[in-house]
């Protein structure tokens, strides 16, 4: 064969297509990369570490290599010692659920047709078989090959025969041609499919018939680009070199130096490891010149000098840098810790961890060295506002699994320790809880996760937790200081209890009270009366910090303390001043929002009694998410979707909304949420400010009667004092009205879900399934109300945009017992009769009225034009008086409900 | 190589749109069926509830489902579909095997391995596939003779309720409840069975999971390969908003990568999205794919709120998928869930005289 006779390729060759989830295509002349550090003969780290079955670890140098860049993964199980059916399964179905790597194609690469059979049925993409060839026959060929096509895969061949591997040019050739006939003519294989490995061989081992191996291989690879149509060409480069192991200088110019002459005949793809490479360019002109005698065979003596050169470069030898991204890890173990905690990465926090130990000697050290360093820079920069909240909380995440595992040394050491007879004693223990009959939680896992941040230890009790069990915890657990959240107002009382409880117990630990609806006024008048030590209101979770160092220092808290009290009594003060003006019940029912009862405004819903809705699709309700609140709970203040372009919080807003929408993908994909509602119609009057609802049309047979309460204070000029009872026709008008009623929930399943990424110490993902629990709820919500309006009649021919749902620019109101418009949350319970809710969605109320699982939403539905939200406001004794007739509850437990609202000091 | 002659449907489809019919399950729900109806007298024991196994209906209630088969094909389809989309030992055992997840045991290759080898679920799997692809035949040809059309059935592969891609158990992404070879074995009884009952072409549907349709394609190989017959193939994927299968996350170029080597009549998109979100995936599968493009979206997205169940009226659909055929996109149209015979009716008067998709194997001479 001379260079003569070898002709252009055509001009159009099909590109090889691949597949992992994404597509890959090649592109004409673009080499491709095969990452090849997944081969048990490739290195020596993957081979030990799936012998040892720590598949965990191997996959993440699928996904390091993935993101070194390699266009498709070589995975080899080639070893004695490995089962390579099951572990090439195993492996790759693994792979199969990291989405990061099972973007790329993968090549299977195995000497065993069982093993390379048990790859493909694990690949649903399009592939690459590495290898078949005619050593065992014709027969043996092609049947592989009709397998590798019916799995749908490309196909490595090597230029191997009965007679045994191709050495020559010639040899090569011939080999080649003959398998390509057979594979095009015979089995039907697509060309553009076939990649031949013509077999790199190792040049300058002394023995003279070696040398031209490398000029061999590249002719070849030229007559078969030119031959073969659309036929690629591929290769093992690093055997090449084999003469010159443990001179990593050379073996990285011969690779750049062999690739350049190879690729430009034509090769398209070959295996090396992309760390042992140097750039073509900056190999130097002499080492360059006399790898290339070898290679291109261009003198006798090549050889001898390349290796006499090469003693002299051996000493220098240095392996190319493998990691672009990864040059902190050649930090100092504190210096890495640190690094890795403000980055929130958490992918070498036990090695790190594990490390800083060994060298520190006991764990604790760890934790208050370095750990603690890197939580302070976490901690500084939140506090100056060059991180974000969503950040903090992925620091924690990577915390959390430092002390993880960190913690079974601790133990160890505290049992030694208390044998040795001393007394242990962590750095400042904080028990949180969301108090008894409340189960919102989000805040209060913020709060936990930014505290641990701080190296507190937070023990978190979770949610409803009943005032004795906090106390005991705490007394217990010695905590040093005792949070309580809440976001219903029925948890303010329960916080009174636990603060009186305190005092009653001769507790001495500062309380923090936090939570929505809670407020520096409430705890300053109505819980920090009842304790003697200092009990602080906590506005959101980057206040409880400086709240908790101040409380927990010995020298800081007497002037923080002393400061805070007065805070407090200046807050009482103003408030023991004049009352609001409230106006007597009855003429505030003289001044009801004024309302011309006309037929015309009334609607008729298609059906009176009560359905139920399972399994709503979550994707529907995406569309009805209104996602300024998400941004709230993760304290980045806007609107969406400006926030997203906030020259501040931007950035940090379009990181958080692309993970939670990922989360909300999974979420919907996987099912990891069901939807559930109930809601009905009734047909009602009203009487006085009560609505009467109606077992059946003929209005004679009362269902239920609902309670509903009067504005009484600061009415100034005309403005009428509104009830809701006033949105429903009464009953002396005679016409035929209807309320209704509705409980939504998506969050079936978030518990588990949540409980999933706490027990991965991922506390951001946890919060953020909550949130996103929390958006759907709501969505589902307002998605229920636009099909109620449908069945009411009057809201089919709306045609409303998101935003206009958002700003709920439609006819009719759903108020919420609990809240502004009607705050006794025990008219929830009526709402629950009147579904069934419990017994149709499973959704339960807690004592306190509390809708259980959270991200739960319920209200009534008004469908009157005028129906309009309002706020309560302050209600005076007369109301308060006939509220408790009509209810038929004790005027203390009324008043106990109805606590906020009330222009007068109770008894209690 | 062998050159396979040109089948009639390859011919029809160079020269119009060819129409597919709409779904079965949300039609059936407008007869108002119940559990009784289904349970018949065959299955009045059955211990779980089997109103949601419609595949049944063509044994229990061969009438409705001839029925709709027939309004289907008199609203205008070319090409019906068996009723078989859950019809293998694996997803019917959802319906009459006990679940092991209620007594504390798990879903994994050894419950399937029992599944696949019991007889009584592989004979109903059998029965139900040999009876539909037999019911649609007679009508198919009762209908094509009468209108001087002729007409064709495509046996229904469906993807199962059960993924090789992933993994159900949160601790462990390795694990998989079944293997591909019980997969396989599941759809090639089912293959052979659809082909016994006198199917003309067979559809690989509603892709979730391309490893599962990977699944059912070898199978399709071997039992043509054992069984020396040959029929066209149409595969079709069901994506989410992203463009990607429901469950392996796979975008459409890639699949249509992993799956060309079948060399199908036709690939393309149905169920999941409705009609306008398709329209960018299946213009970009278009524009990969060099063979014919099929098309059968669900009526919009699924939406309690609608009286149908879905978002979509016959005249919607019939606007859409006119889009479709004006943007140059498709070859096969018809609809998936929330579409009936009404739908069909529209679609099809929609794409008279429209022309198809021009589609070609680009050969390259060397």
């Amino acid at each position: 064969m001379s260079v003569a006779e070898i002709v252009l390729a055509p001009a159009e060759t099909k590109p090889l297509r691949l597949s992992g989830s994404q597509p890959f295509t090649q592109q004409p002349g673009v080499y491709i990369m095969i990452g090849e550090r997944t081969n048990v003969a490739g290195s020596p780290k993957f081979a030990r570490l799936i012998k040892e079955g720590k598949y965990e670890e191997a996959v993440s140098i699928a996904r390091q290599q993935v993101e070194n860049g390699a266009n498709v993964l070589d995975i080899c199980m080639d070893e004695g010692m490995i089962d390579g059916v099951a572990a090439m399964t195993r492996y790759l179905q693994l792979l199969a659920s990291e989405p990061e790597v099972a973007k790329v194609p993968f090549m299977v690469d195995s000497s065993k047709w069982e093993v390379i059979e048990a790859g493909l049925k694990c690949l649903q993409g399009k592939g690459i078989v590495n290898s078949i060839s005619l050593k065992e026959g014709e027969e043996r060929f092609r049947k592989n090959a009709a397998a590798v096509l019916k799995y749908g895969a490309a196909v490595v061949v090597m230029a191997f025969d009965e007679q045994g591997q191709a050495a020559t040019c010639e040899d090569k050739i011939r080999i080649c041609e003959r398998a390509y006939r057979i594979l095009v003519d015979e089995v039907g294989f697509p060309p553009e499919d076939i990649i031949f490995d013509p077999n790199i061989l190792t040049v300058a081992t002394g023995m003279e018939e070696h040398n031209n191996y490398a000029v061999d291989f590249i002719n070849a690879t030229r007559w078969i680009k030119a031959n073969l149509p659309h036929a690629k060409v591929s290769g093992g480069v690093s055997n090449i070199s084999f003469s010159f192991r443990g001179n990593n200088k050379v073996r990285e110019a011969m690779h750049s130096a062999f690739l350049y002459h190879a690729i430009a005949a034509g090769m398209d793809m070959g295996i090396v490891n992309a760390g042992m490479l140097e750039v073509y360019e900056e190999i130097e002109p002499e080492l360059k010149t006399m790898v290339e005698d070898v290679l291109l065979n261009r003198r006798p003596d090549a050889t001898e000098r390349l290796v006499e050169y090469g003693e002299t470069l051996k000493d220098s030898g240095t392996v190319a840098t493998e990691k672009k991204t990864e040059e902190w890890r050649n930090g100092t173990v504190e210096d890495r810790l640190t690094h890795a905690l403000v980055k929130g990465i958490d992918a070498y926090i036990e090695a790190d961890t594990e490390e800083a130990r060994l060298k520190l000697g006991r764990p604790l050290l760890v934790i208050e060295g370095p750990l603690m360093a890197g939580m302070s820079v976490v901690g500084d920069l939140f506090g100056a506002g060059k991180m974000f909240l969503p950040q903090v909380v992925k620091s924690a995440r990577v915390m959390k699994k430092a002390v993880a595992h960190l913690t079974p040394f601790m133990e160890a050491e505290k049992e030694a320790m208390a044998a040795a007879g001393q007394a242990v004693r962590t750095q400042g223990k904080i028990v949180l809880a969301t108090v008894k009959g409340d189960v919102h939680d989000i805040g209060k896992n913020i709060v936990g996760v930014v505290l641990a941040c701080n190296n507190y230890e937070v023990i978190d009790m979770g949610v409803m937790v009943p005032a004795e069990k906090i106390l005991e915890r705490a007394r217990t657990e010695k905590a040093d200081i005792i949070g309580l959240s809440g976001l219903i107002t029925p948890s303010l009382d329960e916080m009174i209890h636990v603060a009186r409880e305190m005092q009653r117990q001769g507790f001495q630990v500062p309380l923090l009270i936090g939570g929505a609806t809670t407020s520096r006024a409430h705890t300053a008048i109505k819980i920090a009366p009842h304790y003697s030590q200092p009990i602080i209101h906590i506005v959101d979770a980057s206040r409880a910090v400086p709240v908790t160092t101040s409380l927990l220092s010995e020298e800081g808290k007497p002037q923080f303390v002393a400061q805070h009290n007065a805070e407090y009594e200046s807050i009482r003060k103003s408030h023991s001043g004049p009352r609001q003006q409230t106006i007597a019940i009855a003429e505030a029912r003289a001044r009801r929002t004024p309302i011309e009862w006309r037929a015309e405004d009334i609607a008729t819903p298609e059906f009176t009694g009560v359905r139920v809705l399972d399994n709503f699709p979550l994707a529907t309700l995406r569309e009805y998410i209104d996602w300024s609140p998400f941004f709230h709970t993760w304290e980045l203040k806007g609107i969406y979707p400006r926030i997203l372009d906030d020259a501040r919080q931007g950035e940090q807003a379009r990181q958080i909304f692309a993970e939670g929408n990922a989360l909300l993908d999974r979420i919907i994909r996987e099912n990891l949420l069901t939807a559930r509602a109930v809601y009905g119609f009734f047909p009602a009057n009203a009487t006085g400010d009560d609505v009467e609802l109606y077992t059946d049309e003929t209005r004679t047979s009362v269902l239920e009667r609902l309670h509903f309460l009067r504005q009484q204070a600061n009415r100034e000029g005309s403005e009428p004092c509104r009830s809701l009872a006033d949105f429903i026709a009464p009953k002396e008008t005679g016409l035929r009205d209807y309320i209704g009623g509705f409980a939504v929930t998506s969050g079936i399943g978030l518990k588990e879900l949540v409980e999933q990424f706490k027990s991965q110490h991922d506390d951001y993902n946890a919060i953020m399934a909550e949130a996103i629990a929390d958006r759907l709820a709501e969505a589902f919500a307002e998605c229920l109300h636009q099909r109620v309006r449908r069945e009411w009649g009057y809201g089919r021919d709306e045609n409303l945009s998101s935003e206009d749902l958002i700003k709920e620019r439609y006819r009719g109101i759903r108020p919420a017992p609990g809240y502004p418009g009607s705050p006794d949350h025990t008219e929830k319970g009526t709402l629950w009769r009147l579904l069934d809710a419990q017994a149709k969605t499973g959704m339960i109320l807690t004592e306190s009225f509390a809708m259980w699982p959270g991200s739960s939403v319920s209200g009534f539905y008004f469908a009157h034009p005028e129906a309009r939200y309002f706020s309560l406001g302050k209600i005076g004794r007369d109301q308060v008086a006939d509220y408790q007739q009509r209810k038929g509850m004790s005027l203390p437990e009324v008043e106990r409900w109805l606590s906020p609202n009330l222009n007068y000091e109770s008894e209690r | 190589m062998k050159t396979v002659p040109q089948h009639p449907l390859e011919k029809i489809l160079e020269n119009r749109i060819a129409i597919i019919d709409g779904a079965m399950g949300t039609t059936i729900r407008t007869y108002g069926k119940t559990e009784a109806d289904i349970r018949g007298e065959r299955f009045k024991d059955s211990k779980k509830d089997l109103l949601n196994n419609g595949d049944l209906f063509s044994l229990t209630q061969p009438e409705m489902i001839c029925d709709i088969h027939r309004r289907f094909l008199e609203a205008g389809a070319d090409i019906i579909e068996t009723n078989t989309f859950g019809a293998t030992s694996i997803s019917q055992s959802e319906f009459f095997v006990d679940d092991p997840r209620e007594h504390g045991g798990r879903k994994d290759p050894e419950f399937y391995q029992k599944i696949i080898e019991d007889a009584s679920l592989n004979d109903l799997a059998w029965e139900i596939n040999e009876q539909s692809a037999r019911q649609c035949r007679e009508l198919a040809d009762r209908v094509g003779t009468a209108t001087g059309r002729q007409r064709f059935v495509a046996g229904s592969i469906g993807p199962l309720t059960v993924s090789l891609s992933n993994s159900p158990d949160a601790d462990d992404p390795g694990f998989r409840v079944v293997t591909f070879d019980q997969v396989k074995a599941a759809y090639i009884h089912q293959i052979r069975a659809l082909i016994a009952g006198g199917s003309d072409l067979l559809i690989v549907e509603t892709i979730f999971d391309s490893l599962n349709a990977k699944a059912a394609l070898v199978a399709i190989r071997e039992v043509f390969d054992q069984d020396g017959k040959e029929l066209p193939i149409m595969i079709s994927a069901a994506v989410g908003r992203g463009g990607e299968t429901m469950i392996s996350a796979q975008t459409v170029e890639a699949f249509w990568n992993a799956v060309q080597h079948v060399k199908p009549l036709s690939i393309g998109l149905n169920c999941s999205l409705g009609p306008d979100l398709m329209y960018p995936f299946l213009e970009e599968l278009a524009g990969k794919a060099d063979v014919a493009i099929s098309a059968y979206p669900n009526a919009g997205l699924p939406n309690p709120l609608s009286d149908t169940g879905f978002d979509l009226g016959p005249a919607d659909m019939a606007r859409f998928l006119g889009d479709f055929a004006t943007g140059g996109l498709i070859n096969i149209a018809g609809g998936c869930c929330g579409n009936t015979p009404e739908h069909i009716a529209a679609i099809a008067k929609a794409l008279e005289g429209q022309p198809p998709r021009r589609f070609g194997r680009i050969e390259v001479t060397a």
